[in-house]
């Protein structure tokens, strides 16, 4: 009982946050920062938990939940993204004051969603925990203070995710239909067999879908632009990363059940992936507003993710692993700068950029540092990651994919050096007051900065941690 | 590896001083300059020591270090010099030197500057000494991206622009370097990026055949190969001195060695393949550079338009095959980039002064400027081809192989020449001799402490043009085994 009790540790953490901060909720006068402290103070013990249980192995719930290296991984991601995207919550200037305790719950619920998702190796848990996290994000969304922007986005978010959920319900139905088991390691074995049928690709393709529209993947990526610039900058810092997160987790886990047996599969995966990288690229270029231009971004990332996948070998998969971890990072570092140069929780627009670089040094450089990152330049963790992908695609000899991929990487190029461009080069119209930085956050802009050069220059050790979950993964479900 | 790792200290020796200076109070400027050039002299000083030491009997690849780095790719960090980048070690350490020497006024975000400079050649370095073929790729870009704030920040005339164009031209050629390099890795199948295994092993023609292609336009663009050249002249004129010393005299000579060490090197009979194509656009780049050149007024534009056309000849050498074109084609390298240091250090010099560098508004410099000026027309007459200068037997050397190998285009690259030789001395007479302009009368000539580091540069030229064979014995030992395995 004790055994089973220490996998379900990470979770458990989650859930007791959620029902603390629900009580912490319920009285009229309470003070926003009491459920702050709650919130940070479960996340330490939400990481300590991951870190925990991190080389766990074990079933639960009647074996519809499994705990495996592969599961941990990304549970001890999403337990890092928590905590950097809390320390970004202290204020929430754009939140309305009477909901700001309720921002930490649904925070902790979709986290537990997420969590949960990770390890669902039955496809009804997987669509409950899917669920659980979605509905806490429609929730986040249109919390934000303001003119209706926030509520526009919120139904945009909703309708489209919704609208995913039932088309991979519909895929969910012939997946079972066609294989008569709802068991991921059942249709691991039977699958394969069937993907002769057009049924079951449909079917698994369309399953796909839900996840495709949490990673932005064209043509599920409508919400993306709208969502980023109507949510509150910490809500989007954490749909940028967590979400993502846990969603490619799950493309991963669903693809392989292919077995790379499927042809069709292979072909729809690889022109998403070409459509996702075009679109983000090129929409990106013509963005003012910073937000709207990192989720053209997002998406374009979302197609690399996919080039990854899309070579369903575990080389590719724990490519895209390890690139989600980059990912992280430097998404969470672009969002920090975000939040704290708009003081008051505004949509900075890239001109407002402008004479960063003496308003505040160190944030301009670890701007500088986490955009060269998403572009893919040497020696960052972005480069390795991309790296990783493309060689990846290039052992399965998909030659022009990473042609593609490169001519990408360099249109983003373009993008990313116009936001530092206005950091490091623009004077300011009006002098602008400097920003002052707590030595909390200063010593986190060194770690952030440390992580990105740091990963990018040793990245052993992740990447044996993503090659053995991912191999961990493929024999053990 | 035994011994001191002196190519690591070599290459991390800007490193070091930029962490230091990174920690550094912005106001400090003098202790930033200090940094800057002490850890540019422990390079230089390990790079002569370096130079001197390699023993050119034995040749191959000396001074190894070799360390696993990432197992499950078959990554190392592996440094190496032979006979075909010492010398551009030497050139590197050389410009390196007398660059941060020569911004010794500079006051503008001083601290920043020297950081991002002793990056780049932190990368350069890197270029120059990896024999793996990742981390090879891992110091281009990391000397690619800091001329984006070098020249925009610091840069003159339509700084912007130009930084934009040579950034995205320059990464764009990454575009075609990284597939080409994944390529070649899974073709070979012994799972390593170590460029000498990969040599060793060889590959099939038609492999080959695409992998150089990939090469060849992937460094091209900074090799300054025609068509994919005009982020150059631009660039050049926008960057500040010391960048644009950098930059013409060491950066675009990493393209070149790109094309030598991994096109050449790993898929010789590519070149094979290649070479008529290879040949006709650096023949082209040289004569189009040169009849450009002709019509230019910017002193910058015109020594940019020279680069063009002096890379062309790189580029011929290259594409001989023969051991005579490859050795004239890395002293060009060597020679071209010293030379082009002192012209665009010279100018930097009258343009700091007279805060211009129009050719009709300057006139009769030479009496004003007496030292700025002799420094520019001995560079320029080094351009030219003059004998006892170090780019004469460059120059020659590919002049008569190409002539031998290709006598059509050979012809036209002399032809080539003379032109180029026509619009320097053009330059030359109307900036410095003819009529004086009145404006300008007054400008101080250069100080010694200033003279110094030009003086070195136009030493290096004398001092190779006299004894070619300091150099060329050094080239040899490296290029005869590429020569080897191309025929």
């Amino acid at each position: 009982m004790l055994a089973k009790f220490l996998l379900f540790m990470p979770e458990s953490v989650y859930l007791a946050m959620g029902l603390v901060l629900f009580f912490v909720c319920l009285p009229r006068q309470a003070q926003p920062r009491n459920a702050f402290r709650w919130a940070v103070g479960f996340a330490l013990l939400g990481i300590v938990a991951a870190l925990f249980g991190l080389f766990r192995e074990g079933f639960l719930f009647f074996e519809a939940y499994q705990v495996d290296l592969f599961s941990q991984i990304f549970k001890l991601i999403l337990a890092v993204t928590v905590l950097l995207v809390l320390f970004l919550c202290r204020e929430l200037p754009d939140l309305e004051r009477h909901y700001r305790r309720e921002f930490f719950l649904f925070l902790a619920s979709c986290t537990l969603g997420l969590m949960l998702m990770v390890s669902a190796v039955e496809l009804m848990t997987l669509y409950l925990a899917l669920e659980l996290s979605s509905f806490s994000l429609y929730i986040l969304v249109p919390l934000r203070k303001g003119d209706g922007i926030d509520v526009e986005a919120g139904i945009k978010y909703l309708f489209i995710g919704v609208t995913a959920s039932c088309v991979m319900l519909f895929g969910f139905s012939y997946i079972f239909g066609a294989a008569h088991t709802t068991d991921i390691r059942e249709l691991m074995m039977r699958l394969p067999a069937l993907l002769q049928q057009p049924a079951a690709v449909i079917g698994l393709l369309l399953f796909l879908a839900g996840f495709f529209f949490k990673l932005a993947v064209f043509p599920f990526h409508f919400w993306a632009p709208d969502v980023y610039e109507g949510a509150a900058n910490q809500v989007v810092a954490y749909i940028a990363t967590a979400s993502k997160a846990a969603a490619i987790a799950l493309l991963i886990r669903i693809t392989a059940l292919s077995h790379g047996q499927s042809p069709y599969l292979f072909k729809v995966l690889i022109a998403l992936c070409v459509a996702s990288m075009f679109l983000g690229n090129l929409s990106a270029i013509a963005q003012k507003s910073l937000k709207r231009m990192l989720a053209y971004s997002a998406i374009a990332h979302a197609g690399y993710v996919l080039m990854g996948i899309l070579t369903m070998t575990a080389v590719g998969y724990s490519s895209a692993v390890f690139y989600t971890a980059a990912y992280m990072l430097m998404t969470f570092a672009v969002f920090m700068v975000i939040v704290l140069i708009a003081g008051d929780g505004h949509n900075p627009q890239i001109a407002e950029l402008a004479g960063l670089h003496k308003r505040a040094p160190l944030l301009a450089l670890t701007l500088m540092m986490a955009l060269f990152s998403l572009a893919g330049i040497p020696p960052t963790v972005g480069f390795v990651g991309k790296f990783l992908v493309f060689a990846a695609a290039m052992q399965q000899g998909y030659f022009w994919l990473v042609v593609v991929g490169m001519v990408n990487a360099t249109i983003s190029l373009y993008y990313y050096l116009m936001v530092i461009k206005a950091a490091y080069l623009l004077e300011p119209a009006v002098e602008q007051p400097m920003i002052r930085l707590s030595p909390a956050v200063r010593l986190l802009n060194y770690i952030l900065i440390l992580a990105i050069i740091d990963l990018g220059v040793f990245p052993q050790h992740i990447l044996w941690l993503a090659e053995s979950s991912v191999k961990n993964m493929l024999g053990g479900i | 590896m035994t011994g001191f790792p002196i190519l690591s200290a070599i290459m991390l020796a800007p490193g070091v001083g930029m962490l230091l200076i990174l920690f550094l109070p912005h106001d400090n400027q003098k202790a930033v300059k200090w940094i800057s050039l002490a850890s540019a002299a422990v390079s230089l000083m390990l790079t002569l020591y370096l130079y001197i030491q390699y023993d050119r009997v034995v040749g191959g690849f000396q001074f190894k270090e070799e360390i696993l780095w990432v197992k499950t790719w078959g990554i190392y960090y592996f440094l190496g010099v032979d006979g075909i980048n010492l010398p551009l070690v030497l050139l590197t350490s050389i410009v390196f030197f007398t660059g941060i020497w020569t911004m010794w006024d500079l006051t503008k975000r001083v601290k920043e500057f020297f950081a991002l400079m002793l990056l780049m050649v932190l990368g350069v370095y890197g270029v120059f000494m990896s024999l793996d073929l990742f981390f090879l790729f891992v110091f281009y870009d990391v000397s690619l991206f800091p001329m984006y704030p070098l020249i925009a920040i610091w840069g003159s005339t339509r700084k912007e622009y130009g930084a934009l164009k040579l950034t995205l031209y320059l990464l764009a050629g990454s575009a075609l370097i990284v597939p080409g390099m994944l390529y070649l890795y899974f073709q070979s199948g012994i799972n390593t990026f170590n460029m000498v295994l990969l040599a060793n092993h060889g590959f099939t023609p038609q492999v080959q055949s695409i992998g150089f292609f990939l090469f060849l336009f992937g460094f091209g663009v900074l090799a300054g190969l025609w068509p994919f050249h005009t982020w150059s002249p631009v660039g050049h004129v926008a960057a500040p001195t010391a960048v644009s010393m950098i930059h013409a005299g060491v950066l675009m000579k990493l393209g070149a060695y790109g094309i030598l060490r991994v096109g050449m090197y790993l898929c010789p009979h590519g070149l094979v393949e290649w070479a008529p194509l290879f040949s006709t656009l650096a023949t082209i780049g040289i004569v189009y550079g040169a009849f450009v050149g002709l019509a230019q007024t910017d002193l910058k534009y015109v020594i940019g338009y020279s680069s063009v056309s002096h890379m062309g000849l790189v580029s011929l050498g290259l594409s001989t095959m023969t051991i005579g074109g490859i050795n004239g084609a890395v002293f060009q390298m060597f020679a071209h980039g010293i030379m082009t240091a002192l012209l665009f250090s010279s100018v930097g010099h009258v343009y700091d002064r007279t805060h211009t560098k129009l050719i009709p508004e300057l006139g009769g410099m030479a009496k004003v400027m007496p030292r700025a000026s002799f420094f520019f027309i001995l560079a320029a007459l080094a351009g030219i081809g003059v004998p006892c200068l170090a780019s004469f037997w460059a120059e020659l050397l590919v002049f008569i192989n190409s002539v031998k190998v290709y006598p059509v285009l050979g012809t036209f690259a002399v032809l080539g020449l003379v032109v180029s030789a026509l619009f320097m001395l053009r330059v030359v007479q109307k900036t410095f001799y003819g009529e004086k302009n009145e404006r300008h009368a007054h400008a101080p000539d250069m100080g010694w402490a200033m003279t110094v580091p030009r003086a070195i540069l136009a030493g290096t030229i004398v001092l190779f043009g006299f004894f070619p064979r300091l150099m060329l014995d050094v080239i040899n030992v490296g290029v005869m085994p590429l020569v080897e395995m191309i025929k």
